[in-house]
């Protein structure tokens, strides 16, 4: 299984890792008792995120007019939250389906969470559209279900429509996609279960793989197939987000570089969610041997690429509202007119967090560094919320008549349910890394022997990577002067 | 469970089994096995229902219960036993009636459905106009928390038979001791009323007729009376006019009841008469903002400037002061001249001597315009007598005081002193339709019924005779002045009659009582008119007039009536109370406003809120001992050390606690005096919060969006000029050519050959913002009000409304780069109002756009085209994503954010019983979350099609008509069908004045605008 690995490549697997090894790291939280900080966590976000349903139960119980909206303003925090939210969930498929055809092997430690990550953000992305509805009740309306109501269809020329058919086939290809990569780790789970109603579940969960030659094979295959077909979704998915204001009429939305803008941005804001959730992660659940500084790394290059998609899309959007001369474009989101605008605290917490700040990451020190880079994740996370509520907020606050320019605030309820979606966010991640091996452990594995630091090292020196017996390893590790070393 | 007995299903199953056989056999294949559950008799004793059995019933009874409650509930309509006549369920029936309510006065038509009053236009065979309160005065008819609705004596219910018989006897014991007793009443301006009430002091020779008008014009009343022998207003013929010079009239508005009219008939740049308009005043006026030439003037100096013109035409020299606008007075006093006989000069000041000099100065011109023979009769208010009465109430003198639909104790400047006197009163009675504080004061409260519930005739000028009708039964025990007086008088006859034959003998000259009554008016001769010397000395009049303006000091404090509110009868009207005025844009307030200058001085500031709305800075004000605290609003082009302040706020008693909202001016109403000096201000801790619709107020430099261009231009340059053109077209690049945007297109066309395709075509020259529209749409279409504190974050549920731009201190960004501005101080330039702006008016409401940016982007195709060219909203299929607003470049559509209607939260006419009559039948209430806007009165026009239909011809031309363009005065709004070349909008649509707004979108709108002209001389 194992290719060969150039030995200046970094290792990708730390510590002299054996197959029972990896086994016993990725199922000891699962098999384990959560500590205090976990229950700490949990129940701060569980209170969040009943505070958030409150508030949602509030807003459709009494109408959209708790929210700060107005005649003018017809969205704000609501499609913020849900574009940051899809933006977020862009990350997983990107590390699932496109590093996996580009066959890169730093993926294997984190994409199992990333697609966590991405499918608990697609919940919470896909509850705005709902409940932003004045008649939520009736939002099955957009689905082009065959009805009694008469002549009654979808209009198929609106972006939201098209939003309808992008996020729900994004989350039923990454639930997929992710369930199938989980199969193996589930049956190893159960296969190590000693409860019989935690086996069941596991059993249950893992559809019956028996790790013959032909299920690995078929694994292979559909992960493959799978990958094959979400690749495109990376694309589609704010593709069609952004054209919910490109091609819209509004100066600031009507703007023929939002979708690939828009893609860039989200796998931005996707990596740099990553990072947060896993540099907490790996804290927490002690995987620190395999989500490593060089994974770290990746991620920051790719988050410095996207950032710099991003940074150009926003000079382009100046310089053309500027260059057309039109009085229509003085207060777009990006123009002096928002600069010196209410909004300019919005207009520069954008820049700030989202240009200036990831630019450090340009120092290789800082780029490797897992303290700083949760941090500049933290303000990418924030700048690229400020980049959608900017695009919402300022360019409707000053429409095409200025007897109808108006500003928003949020209320209460606004904030809530933000912050109700972020505690029901993590309440589904701390469950996941409670009760889903957090790892792809099983492809892991498979890179061991060619990307683990002891074996690697091993082939550096020269010395055959096939252990023989247990006791030939054992007399190894007392040759390797590194194992116990922590860095 | 236990029993033995037989049941049997009927007699021959008891006695005659064998039928019941045979049936059993044909009904049912098998037997019941009733046997097997009711024959064992053991079983049956042992059976018992267990705990699961239980908990299986109480589970299946609630489930069963709670889906049964689910059922929607049930709203029964009952149809007619014994159908009327004359109504015929879902066709309305319109009245021609008039409106007189002391302030407002009108010749109206009534639309009604199934009996209920749900409209009000004006008639326009009577030349009737009808203004914002006109409109909405349909809605106080409902109001059920205002109107007095049974007799009372002290707050006790009683009878009217009781009331009468108690009543009469006092004033008959009162009559016999000859105590002097006073019939105080607002402008009745009715012939048979006025017949009646000298009959009744006939009767009692004790009782003495007063009027009384809570806003005076006593003082052009008591002119004309000097100088004409008559006590009326002169009649304006603006139409007529070259030159208008208005010193503080706001004619446009309540000066004389307004005319909006004739000014804009005598303002039509196709025809090619344009008056030249200048106007002289303190306070932004609906008037001034129409102005081709507004010029700033504090009060003190308009009496100056008013004299020194008099000086300049008549060539006397009375008394008079510099002002800083003598040049231009001189240059008005040329322009007058030139045009002589055509020109007229008004003043807005109440007071005699002001009004003398004008009178003079027309005279002087030779003017045709004024016309003090076919006078007003709509202000009668003697002040003097309403003085005398007071004091006379004081002292004790008057032992009776009856009132009829006045409230001064809510109105007067001096309410301690008239409520002193009323305490001395042995009798009072209020005859009035509303519970105000002096009805509550009063012995007794009788009520009277509204106009729309009344029989009446009205005479508001020299020669239209109208008819008041009433449109529903009385809706409360009400019964009306005249047959109360007549009553009192010792005469039987019923109003009704006595109005017929009075009619008959003094009016309607041999003509038919029915026809006038359809007609709602009959037109008089205007009969032979005396002639009068006058003795009146225009040298002294001038000199008083000099010299009391002389004595101005401090602040002056110009008080003023709004659009909205007017004197304040209807302050209780939710369409009035959120009605924004058409200059501040402010609803549900009156507040200080303040020029941009003093502001500054004083510290006073309009901070616009993160939530969009605007704030203010409380102010007291102090003059004669009497203090206020009232918010500050900075207005753009108010006279540096002026303030105005708005009558008929403040008002409490009896109004519901949403509608209790601004401070009353009356207290400063000394003497009736619309201008009062030396006022001193003192700036207070605390904040306002206002609840304006417009916050924005300048046109921030997007020409194309309001076109406006001087007469000269519009006579002399081609519109389409590529450089000076004032109605250029938007221009795209295509294959790198600079075309016209309407030759490209994105979409396909909609085919627009067969049936109607409306348009609707807006003059902004024509257009005064006066808002009559904004309320017949707010009636038409069942708009809801959504009360100040949703209004104030931008949630007013308008569907037409009227935008207001100030000209900004520099108007283009050509101008700006000119003067080296940088692109942020541009910006701010562009955005800020100058201080003497000037103002234009846009209405805007739905464009129904042939290439509506809404209409793709709705999810579920709640919002689609029309055949007929209409945007059409269908509520049901909206799930309420609000993209369509959002993508609405117009921002014409309004949100349900909540339950408007039945909801105690917004407890407006939609929450009780009586207001929802009001209700327009053809148009659904919107139910919350759903997404409504103008639909071009979808149900109006459909009416008329099928009314044509029905009597099988084609539609007439001009016959389609909304809501908005009915209830438009000037003819600003015109409504059609482009596809009749006859109809009047055809034409509109091609005219050289029409463009679209934001026409580079080309969303092609079939609302069309007509730049505004203004006569500017100098430019």
């Amino acid at each position: 299984m194992s290719h060969y690995e150039a030995p200046i490549r970094e290792p990708l697997v730390l510590g002299d890792k054996s197959y029972h090894d990896i086994t016993e790291d990725i199922a000891k939280p699962i098999e384990g008792k959560a500590n205090k900080n976990w229950y700490m966590a949990f129940y701060i976000s569980l209170a969040a995120m009943l505070w958030g349903f409150g508030c949602i139960f509030y807003t459709v119980g009494t109408g959209i007019g708790v929210w700060g909206l107005s005649k003018n303003i017809g969205w704000a925090w609501d499609i913020t939250n849900f574009v940051w939210w899809v933006g977020i969930g862009h990350a997983g498929t990107l590390i699932s389906a496109v590093l996996l055809l580009f066959r890169q092997k730093w993926r294997m430690a984190i994409n199992r969470s990333a697609e966590a990550m991405t499918i608990f953000a697609v919940f919470q992305a896909g509850l705005f559209p709902i409940i932003h509805m004045g008649r939520p009740w009736n939002a099955y309306w957009v689905l082009p279900l065959p009805n009694q109501f008469g002549s009654l269809w979808v209009n198929f020329n609106s972006p939201l429509l098209w939003d309808v058919f992008a996020i729900s086939t994004y989350l039923s290809v990454s639930l997929v996609f992710w369930w199938t990569g989980l199969l193996p780790d589930f049956a190893m789970i159960r296969d190590r279960a000693v409860k019989p109603f935690q086996k069941k579940i596991y059993a249950l969960l893992s559809f019956g793989w028996s790790g013959r030659a032909k299920d690995w094979q078929r694994f292979e295959e559909v992960s493959l197939v799978l990958a094959g077909l979400a690749t495109p979704l990376v694309l589609s998915v704010h593709t069609i987000v952004s054209m919910d204001f490109a091609t819209s009429i509004n100066p600031g939305w009507h703007s023929t570089i939002f979708p690939p803008y828009f893609v860039a941005g989200a796998i931005f804001s996707g990596f740099a969610m990553v990072q947060t959730l896993l540099g907490i992660m790996r804290k927490v659940t002690n995987m620190e041997e395999y989500i490593t500084r060089l994974h770290v790394e990746y991620m920051n290059i790719v988050i410095i690429l996207t950032g710099g998609i991003v940074a150009v899309a926003y000079a382009t959007e100046f310089f053309i509202a500027w260059y057309t001369g039109s009085p229509y474009e003085n207060y777009t989101y990006l123009s002096v007119g928002a600069a010196t605008g209410p909004y300019w605290w919005a207009f520069w917490s954008l820049l700030i967090f989202n240009i200036f700040i990831p630019q450090l990451l340009w120092f290789k020190k800082i780029r490797r560094s897992f303290i700083w880079s949760f941090i500049i994740s933290i303000a990418i996370n924030i700048g690229m919320w400020f980049e959608r509520f900017d695009i919402i907020a300022i360019v409707l606050s000053k429409g095409h008549l200025p007897s109808t320019w108006w500003r928003f605030e949020p209320t209460f309820v606004d904030v809530g349910i933000f912050i109700g979606t972020i505690g029901f966010f993590f309440v589904l991640f701390l469950l996941y890394a409670r009760t889903f091996p957090v790892i792809a452990q099983a492809e892991v594995k498979t890179i061991l022997k060619s990307s683990g630091e002891f074996y690697k090292k091993r082939r550096a020196q020269g010395i055959p990577t096939k252990p023989t017996v247990v006791v030939a390893d054992k007399e190894i590790k007392e040759v390797n002067p590194d194992k116990n070393k922590k860095e | 469970m236990a029993s033995n007995k037989k049941y049997w299903k009927s007699v021959e199953e008891l006695t005659d089994s064998s039928i019941v056989e045979t049936l059993s056999k044909n009904e049912f294949v098998e037997e019941i096995p009733t046997d097997k559950f009711l024959g064992d008799k053991q079983t049956l004793e042992n059976s018992s229902t267990s705990r699961r059995d239980f908990l299986k019933y109480v589970g299946f009874t609630t489930a069963a219960a709670s889906l049964a409650a689910c059922e929607g509930p049930v709203r029964k309509s009952i149809p007619y036993v014994v159908k009327p006549n004359d109504i015929i369920a879902g066709v309305a029936d319109w009245y021609a009636t008039s409106m007189a309510d002391g302030y407002d006065f009108a010749n109206v038509l009534v639309k009604t459905r199934e009996g209920r009053p749900i409209q009000i236009m004006p008639n326009k065979d009577a030349n009737g106009t009808t203004t914002a309160r006109v409109q909405a005065a349909i809605l106080s008819l409902y109001d059920e928390k205002l109107r007095l609705k049974e007799p009372t004596k002290a707050g006790e219910v009683i009878s009217w038979a009781d009331a009468d018989q108690e009543i009469g006897a006092k004033l008959l014991s009162l009559s016999n001791q000859n105590k002097p007793v006073v019939l105080l009443t607002g402008t009745l301006a009715s012939p048979s009323t006025d017949k009646i009430i000298s009959e009744f002091t006939n009767a009692y020779p004790n009782i003495k007729h007063v009027v009384y008008d809570a806003v005076s014009e006593a003082g052009a009343t008591e002119a004309m009376m000097a100088m004409y022998g008559k006590r009326a207003l002169p009649n304006y013929h603006l139409n007529k006019a070259k030159t208008i010079v208005s010193f503080g009239a706001d004619f446009l508005a309540d000066f004389h009841g307004g005319f909006e009219k004739s000014y804009v008939a005598g303002r039509k740049p196709e025809t090619g008469h344009m008056s030249y308009h200048v106007q002289f005043e303190s306070n932004m006026s609906l008037t001034g903002a129409n102005a081709d030439k507004r010029v700033v003037l504090k009060p003190s100096d308009q009496v100056f400037a008013l004299l020194n013109l008099y000086n300049e035409i008549t060539g006397s020299n009375v008394s008079s002061k510099a002002t800083p606008v003598d040049a231009d007075v001189k240059k008005m006093a040329s322009e007058l001249k030139k045009n002589g006989s055509k020109s007229v000069v008004l003043t807005g000041l109440n007071d005699k001597n002001a009004q003398l000099v004008a009178f003079a100065i027309n005279e002087a011109l030779n003017s045709e315009i004024i016309d003090v023979n076919n006078t007003l009769n709509i202000r009668q208010g003697n002040d003097a007598e309403v003085a005398q009465l007071i004091s006379d109430m004081k002292s004790g003198k008057v032992a009776g005081l009856l009132t009829h639909n006045v409230d001064p104790m809510y109105t007067l400047a001096n309410v301690a002193d008239f409520t002193e006197g009323f305490s001395k009163l042995e009798l009072s009675v209020a005859l009035s339709t509303e519970n105000n504080a002096t009805a509550d004061a009063s012995n007794y409260a009788l009520p009277t019924p509204h106009f729309l519930e009344s029989w009446g005739d009205t005479q508001f000028d020299s020669i239209t005779y109208g008819l008041m009708q009433p449109t529903i039964q009385p809706l409360f025990n009400t019964r009306q002045l005249q047959d109360t007086l007549l009553k009192w008088s010792g005469n039987s006859t019923k109003y009704y009659d006595y109005l017929k034959s009075f009619a008959a003998d003094s009016i309607l000259e041999g003509g038919s009582w029915n026809t006038a009554l359809h007609n709602g008016f009959f037109t008089r001769s205007l009969g032979e008119q005396d002639t009068f010397e006058s003795s009146v000395s225009l040298a002294d009049a001038a000199s008083q007039l000099s010299s009391s303006a002389k004595k101005a000091s401090g602040f002056e404090l110009n008080l003023y009536t709004t659009t909205g509110l007017g004197d304040g009868k209807q302050a209780n009207n939710p369409w009035l109370q959120e009605f924004p005025d058409p200059i501040t844009r402010a609803s549900w307030d009156n507040y200080l406003t303040m020029s941009i200058a003093d502001a500054k001085e004083l510290g006073f500031s309009n901070p616009v809120k993160d939530n969009g709305a605007i704030n203010g800075d409380y102010a007291k004000i102090s003059l004669n001992g009497k203090e206020v605290v009232v918010p500050v609003m900075v207005q753009p082009g108010q006279a540096k050390g002026s303030f105005g302040l708005a009558l008929g706020y403040g008002k409490t008693f009896g109004l519901k606690e949403e509608m209790q909202v601004g401070v009353n001016a009356y207290p400063f109403y000394a003497n009736n005096n619309n201008v009062q000096y030396g006022v001193a201000i003192e700036k207070v801790s605390g904040t306002h919060e206002f609840a304006c619709t417009q916050v924005q107020k300048t046109i921030a430099g997007r020409h194309d969006i309001l076109k406006v261009t001087s007469l000269k231009e519009y006579k002399n340059v081609d519109p389409k000029d590529h450089h000076h053109g004032w109605n250029k077209p938007a221009y795209v690049s295509y294959d790198h050519q600079e075309v016209e945007a309407n030759t490209i297109d994105l979409w396909d066309e909609h085919n627009r050959e067969i049936g109607h395709h409306f348009n609707l075509s807006i003059d902004l020259t024509s257009c005064t913002g006066c808002g009559a529209c904004v309320v017949a749409c707010h009636a038409e279409n069942n708009v809801p009000v959504v009360g100040k504190k949703e209004v104030r974050v931008g949630r007013d549920m308008h569907w037409l409304r009227i935008d207001r731009y100030y000209s900004s201190t520099v108007e283009t960004r050509e101008d700006a780069k000119e003067l080296g501005l940088s692109r942020g101080e541009m910006y701010e330039a562009l955005e800020t109002e100058a201080e003497n702006p000037e103002v234009t008016f846009q209405p805007m409401m739905c464009q129904h756009c042939n290439h509506a940016p809404c209409e793709t982007v709705c999810p579920v195709a709640a919002t689609t085209h029309g055949r007929q060219g209409q945007n059409q909203m269908t509520y049901n299929r909206c799930v309420g994503t609000r993209y369509c607003a959002n993508n609405c470049p117009y921002r014409v559509r309004r949100f349900n954010w909540f339950e408007y209607a039945n909801n105690n939260e917004f407890d407006f006419n939609m929450n009780n019983e009586y207001g929802k009559m009001v209700l327009n039948p053809d148009v659904v209430v919107r139910g919350r979350g759903v997404m409504e806007k103008c639909s071009m009165c979808i149900q109006m026009t459909q009416a008329t099609i099928l009314k044509a239909k029905k009597e099988g011809r084609a539609v007439n031309t001009d016959e389609f008509e909304t809501a908005c363009s009915s209830a438009c005065t000037t003819g600003s709004l015109v409504f059609g069908d482009v596809n009749n070349k006859e109809d009047k909008v055809t034409a509109l649509a091609e005219d050289k004045r029409a463009y679209n707004v934001l026409d580079y979108l080309q969303t092609k709108p079939n609302v069309i605008y007509q730049v505004k002209i203004k006569n500017t001389n100098e430019a």
